[in-house]
């Protein structure tokens, strides 16, 4: 606080645009990078050695509920280098993960990147399907709330969302298998289909119930972050001046508002992909997160740590691409010194 | 479960120092504070309905008409009827007992994990925010990894370490909702360091210790505590879609994921009511904690999006 | 005919509270009307109806005409041609005003392209022709940097050229220049003045600031509560108030006084509290209190030059003396006071208090504990320097038995004591400080402080945040401390008219550096360095017949 006030007139003096600019760009971004290959070399440490706090040997931890033959258990011992050191395990693991390999998988003798790459299609256009549907419903009711803030539909809008809001996906997938497949018989109850247009029709219903919690969500911060802004004494200015309400809107309000927005859109990423195990598992879907759920029923820990690292990987880098997107969208955040 | 981007002002704070503000700002005051009361009524119900399922919980056995696994074999998906108020599952097991039984498991969880949590989370981000430099650099770090993994996924993680059950996931989601806690209470303890009651407090002799956990911890808690309400409706969805997916409490064991799991074959065949008892349930626990969590929130003033 | 006519204005809430009851004034074309008042007087809720800004469900009543159109029950688009053709608006805090996302190019582009209908050249060409007006130093340039890179002056000019850009006839200002340091102030109030004269335009001038309303305004209008109290030519007006309050309000205000400003005052007030007076002190009248030899600190900021904050800060303070602090924002003042408190160590240089070396942060409760009794401190925010959840008896015990073996039940009769030597009830012990008003926390910060039994009262700016009135009676009341208890004061303060009631002696700094110092009435008659000059001209007084107004040289 008294920082601020002594560098008041510091600041009074730099109006010449600094030269020093690009290269702040630069080590920003620098900085941004490796903080997220960090963040990742921690999780991978996480997601590694969580094996370790399981008491008792790693090969029968591995081979749980098998009777492996001794050539089993020699193959295993092997394979994961069961036998050496645990830092050079790790690092066996952490070269093979880099390149895509993460070993093979017990349940389908088969390697654990193929049985992935064979169930991926299916989880991401189930996930862009309901981004799609999170973007356009959460933010556009987030916006009405706003704009008619504390009239009647500002109240109904906020009733919708924290009804919606106490529907978890298994919840909704099972109302709309109910009355959207079963009773109705408008869409399949089951599995995502032959060729792009008819899996896109299967996962119509399963987008919706993946969607449900994260639209809340989305139009929550949406709504909150508008109010904020319309709060604003620029914005009172940008209206004293003669703009059309319209106008002021769109230039000074949802502009303004999009920080916080984009922040909880990188936050959904990583909750999409977790939350997709239990809606594939409901609609019987060949994705990842049934395969997670699987792999952890038949216990096939070498597919689960891929899986489990995958999505983590995926949270860090969408995040990381948010965190660099802000001073496009915040041009103060660029000067700010290197602040979380 | 979002990160706050500006400190909400603490507990009880006064308004923004009205020193300067004008009687445009008062006015808009005035006219906000009639509408935001949320009727009464509707709050009574949530708390009622949570009150209800908590005495039900407790007094299971003395409640719910049969045995949670008592199965009539000549009632079988059969719809409500005098015997069987909710009907039974496909087992012929009573929905109406083992929805109360159920509640044990469905409370119980979240409970221990709001605790875990918060206690865990408001410790490290007591210290974090109020020691700041490294400390609070490494916390951070740490936090940040953390939040890379969903409570879910985290959850699941454990189920596949430890084995299914309640206990792994628990544990695991604990830790997983450990670093929103503390992020806000960072931010919030952040805030309140930056006021100069803090510095008045330090300038009359008071320790560091005392002035963080008398005086700063208290401003802070109401806050924490609301959202750690709102954690505890997410808690609860998501362990009963842990046992949804088989991963969490075990059959026969009552569980309303597990019952919802279980009924899943028959909805196909048209039974919808095995499935969907338990699942209005859970979507009626949800609801009225986050009625009372967000008017714990707007009371507080924290303002903070769900 | 007028430019803008009010008549009769009131205005609702829906909930039935009347605002304001029934104002009238009128601005002429080239004319300047000061609305003065203090907070809650309705001055701003005024100004913004003249523009259609009155608060969502308010019902208004009465008239406003605008060059010649009604504006209450006008239609959405008669509004937005008003606003665009006729009046424009400044606000406070220029830093909240201009949208930080956004370039200053497109802050002063906007409405000319969006209502005007220019073309994106045509309308750069504008703003570069107003900035350049507002004496803004690299037009080009600015129009391509962000809020964030400019001072709090800038800004405002930047404010000031976006609202000229519509050619308003009427320009509506609402406590400009409150946010700002005195010198700044100064320019602004300038810029201000030359854009009325060259454009013929009408001002209505809203200020908190009697001396301000003065220095600029041809007429005042005085409100309180919603309703105008006074009304007439400025001078007058300050020279002699016919009502009551305007009365009170005028005696209430600080002055440079004699000598600086008009010479008719007679004799207002000296320094008020002579030092010989503090019975305590007794024999050792000159014993020094505080004594700073070579103070300095430096603050490093990651990627960006040092900020050297003080830089070798020397002098010293007598027991039972009161020596005011005087700078404008940036000049280092708080951080001394900071660094005197122990709440920022210092990087190098002594610093006694009552004879024992407390340059360094006390280790341990017992030198903790002994250096709060060296120096206590009053914060300038009277909303954020105690603790929300605190009742005011309360904290005032905590301080007592933190520094004293008292049970709880001496602890409260000796805190209520000490809130009734600020001017407090016993009943006040038990109010949570929400519930108080700014100048009653200050009392109670000061008793809290004085429990303690200090050597050295540090007052941070202590009265910057309350009405003139209520300033008025904080001072008196440290006044009255001073001469009952001997109190020994730092008065940290960027005001020198309010300096003036409280100290004897004055030190003045600028980036950091002290560069005067001086007895108060020899400082502000023939200050001796230019920026101290700069200073004191930089204070608005009322306008004579034949004097300029305020403004010095610096741009």
């Amino acid at each position: 606080m008294a920082l601020d006030r002594a560098v008041a007139p510091a600041v009074a003096n730099v109006a010449a645009v600094s030269p020093g600019r690009s290269a702040r760009v630069i080590r920003r971004i620098a900085g941004r990078l490796g903080g997220l290959a960090l963040t990742l070399f921690l999780a991978s440490l996480l997601v590694f050695f969580s094996r370790f706090l399981v008491p008792g040997d790693p090969v029968s931890f591995l081979l749980r509920g098998r009777q492996p033959s001794p050539e089993a258990v020699a193959q295993v011992t092997e394979q994961y280098g069961l036998d050496l050191p645990a830092w050079q395990q790790y690092l066996t693991w952490l070269a093979g993960a880099v390149q895509g390999d993460f070993g093979r998988s017990l349940q389908y003798r088969q390697d654990v990147s193929a049985v992935i790459a064979d169930r991926l299609p299916v989880t991401l256009m189930l996930v862009v399907m309901a981004g799609a549907i999170i973007a356009v419903i959460g933010i556009s009711s987030g916006i009405v709330a706003a704009l008619n803030r504390g009239r009647a539909l500002d109240r109904a809008t906020l009733v919708g969302l924290t009804v919606l809001s106490a529907i978890p996906s298994f919840v909704g997938s099972i109302v709309l298998i109910s009355v959207f497949a079963v009773q109705l018989g408008w869409f399949p109850t089951f599995g995502s289909g032959e060729g792009p247009a008819d899996m896109a029709y299967h996962l119509v219903l399963p987008s919706i119930a993946l969607a449900i919690v994260f639209v809340v969500l989305v139009g929550k911060v949406t709504r909150s972050s508008m109010v904020d802004q319309l709060r604003r004494e620029h914005v009172e200015v940008a209206t004293s001046r003669g703009l059309r309400r319209a106008t002021v809107v769109r230039r000074h309000v949802v502009r303004n508002a999009l920080g916080p927005i984009l922040t909880v859109s990188g936050v959904l990423v990583a909750g999409l992909l977790v939350a997709s195990t239990i809606v594939e598992a409901a609609f019987g879907l060949a994705g990842i997160g049934s395969l997670l759920v699987q792999s952890v029923d038949r216990l096939d820990f070498p597919v689960v740590q891929a899986i489990v690292m995958l999505i983590v990987t995926a949270f860090v880098v969408v995040n990381a691409m948010v965190d660099l997107a802000e001073p496009w969208i915040d041009p103060r955040s660029a000067a700010g010194a290197g602040a979380r | 479960m979002t990160i706050p981007t500006t400190p909400p002002p603490a507990a009880g704070a006064p308004r923004p120092a009205p020193g300067r503000v004008g009687p445009a700002t008062l006015a808009v005051q005035v006219l906000r504070s009639p509408r935001a009361r949320r009727p009464d009524a509707v709050l009574v119900v949530a708390a009622g309905a949570l009150a209800v399922m908590t005495l039900a919980a407790v007094f299971a056995p003395f409640v719910a008409p049969y045995p949670p696994d008592a199965i009539d074999l000549l009632a079988v998906n059969a719809p409500p009827s005098a015997a069987h108020w909710l009907g039974t599952d496909g087992l012929g097991r009573d929905l109406l007992s083992r929805l109360v039984y159920g509640a044990r498991t469905a409370l119980l969880g979240p409970l221990l994990v709001v605790i875990g949590s918060t206690v865990i989370g408001m410790l490290l981000g007591l210290i974090a925010g109020w020691r700041g430099g490294w400390i609070d650099a490494v916390l951070g770090r740490v936090f940040d990894v953390l939040f890379a993994f969903p409570s879910l996924l985290l959850a699941i993680m454990a189920v596949a370490l430890f084995g299914k059950g309640l206990v792994a996931p628990v544990i695991a989601m604990s830790i997983a909702y450990a670093p929103f806690v503390a992020r806000l209470t960072r931010s919030l303890v952040k805030a309140e360091v930056s006021r100069p009651y803090v510095s008045a407090y330090r300038v009359q002799g008071f320790g560091g210790a005392w002035i963080a956990f008398r005086r700063v911890l208290p401003n802070v808690t109401p806050i924490v505590g609301a959202q750690s309400t709102l954690n505890f409706g997410y808690v609860l969805a998501e362990l009963a879609g842990l046992s949804f997916l088989g991963l969490g409490v075990q059959p026969p064991t009552p569980d309303w994921g597990a019952m919802i799991n279980e009924a899943q074959s028959g909805i196909l065949a048209g039974a919808f009511l095995p499935a969907l008892v338990p699942a209005i349930a859970v979507v009626i626990a949800v609801v009225a904690v986050n009625i009372l969590g967000d008017e714990l929130s707007d009371r507080i003033g924290g303002g903070i999006p769900a | 005919m007028s430019l803008l006519e009010i008549s009769n204005l009131t205005l609702d809430l829906p909930g039935g509270a009347r605002l304001l009851h029934g104002v009238s004034l009128a601005v002429g074309a080239g004319e300047t009307v000061g609305l003065v008042g203090e907070s809650g007087s309705g001055k701003s809720l005024t100004a913004r109806a003249v523009i259609g800004l009155a608060p969502d469900r308010a019902a208004l009543g009465g008239r406003i005409e605008l060059d010649g159109r009604s504006v209450i029950g006008a239609s959405g688009r008669d509004i937005l041609a008003l606003r665009r053709d006729s009046a424009a608006m400044i606000f406070q805090d220029p830093r909240s005003g201009i949208n930080p996302m956004r370039t200053i190019g497109d802050h002063m582009t906007e409405t000319l392209r969006l209502c005007e209908g220019l073309s994106a050249a045509a309308a750069t060409a504008r703003a570069v022709e107003l900035l350049s007006a507002v004496r803004l130093p690299r037009p080009e340039e600015h129009l391509r940097q962000y809020p964030h890179e400019f001072s709090g002056g800038m800004l405002q000019r930047v404010m000031i050229a976006g609202a000229l850009s519509g050619s308003p006839r009427l320009l509506v200002c609402d406590e400009p220049t409150t946010a700002l340091d005195v010198t700044t102030q100064a320019e602004i109030v300038r810029v201000l003045a030359d854009q009325r004269d060259a454009r013929g335009m009408g001002m209505l001038f809203i200020t908190h600031d009697l001396n301000l309303a003065a220095s600029i305004c041809d007429r005042v209008v005085v409100m309180r509560a919603g309703r105008i109290e006074e009304e007439g030519p400025a001078l007058r007006v300050f020279t002699r108030p016919s009502a009551d309050y305007t009365a009170r309000l005028v005696a209430t205000t600080p002055t440079l006084g004699p000598g600086s400003g008009s010479g008719s005052g007679a004799d207002e007030r000296p320094a008020d509290v002579p030092a010989s007076d503090a019975p305590r002190s007794g024999g050792r009248a000159s014993a020094l209190a505080l004594t700073a030899s070579g103070l300095s600190k430096t603050y490093h900021r990651h990627g960006k030059p040092p900020v050297r904050a003080v830089v070798e800060a020397s002098f010293d303070l007598e027991a039972g003396a009161a020596l005011a602090v005087v700078g404008e924002s940036g000049s280092g003042k708080s951080t001394l006071a900071r660094m005197i408190v122990g709440l920022e160590p210092t990087d190098g240089g002594e610093l006694a208090i009552a004879g024992r070396d407390r340059a360094t942060i006390p280790r341990g409760r017992r030198e903790r504990l002994a250096r709060a009794r060296s120096v206590q401190m009053v914060f300038q925010d009277p909303y954020l320097s105690l603790d929300p959840r605190i009742t005011a008896g309360r904290a005032i015990e905590d301080a007592l038995r933190l520094h004293s073996d008292l049970d709880r039940a001496s602890a409260t009769s000796r805190a209520v004591d000490l809130l009734e030597q600020v001017g407090l009830t016993a009943a006040h012990a038990e109010a949570r400080p929400r519930t108080l008003s700014g100048g009653q926390r200050q009392r109670v910060a000061i008793a809290r402080a004085l429990a303690i039994e200090p050597d050295v009262l540090v007052l941070d700016e202590a009265t910057s945040a309350l009405d003139v009135s209520v300033q008025a009676q904080v001072l008196d009341l440290i006044a009255r401390l001073r001469r009952e208890r001997g109190l020994t004061v730092l008065f940290i303060s960027h005001d020198l008219a309010v300096v003036r009631r409280v100290c004897e002696e004055v030190l003045v700094m600028r980036a950091g550096e002290i560069v005067e110092r001086g007895g108060t009435v020899r400082l502000l008659e023939a200050p001796s360095h230019p920026y101290t000059r700069l200073l004191i001209d930089s204070v608005p007084r009322p306008r004579q017949a034949d004097a300029q107004p305020a403004g010095a040289t610096v741009a």
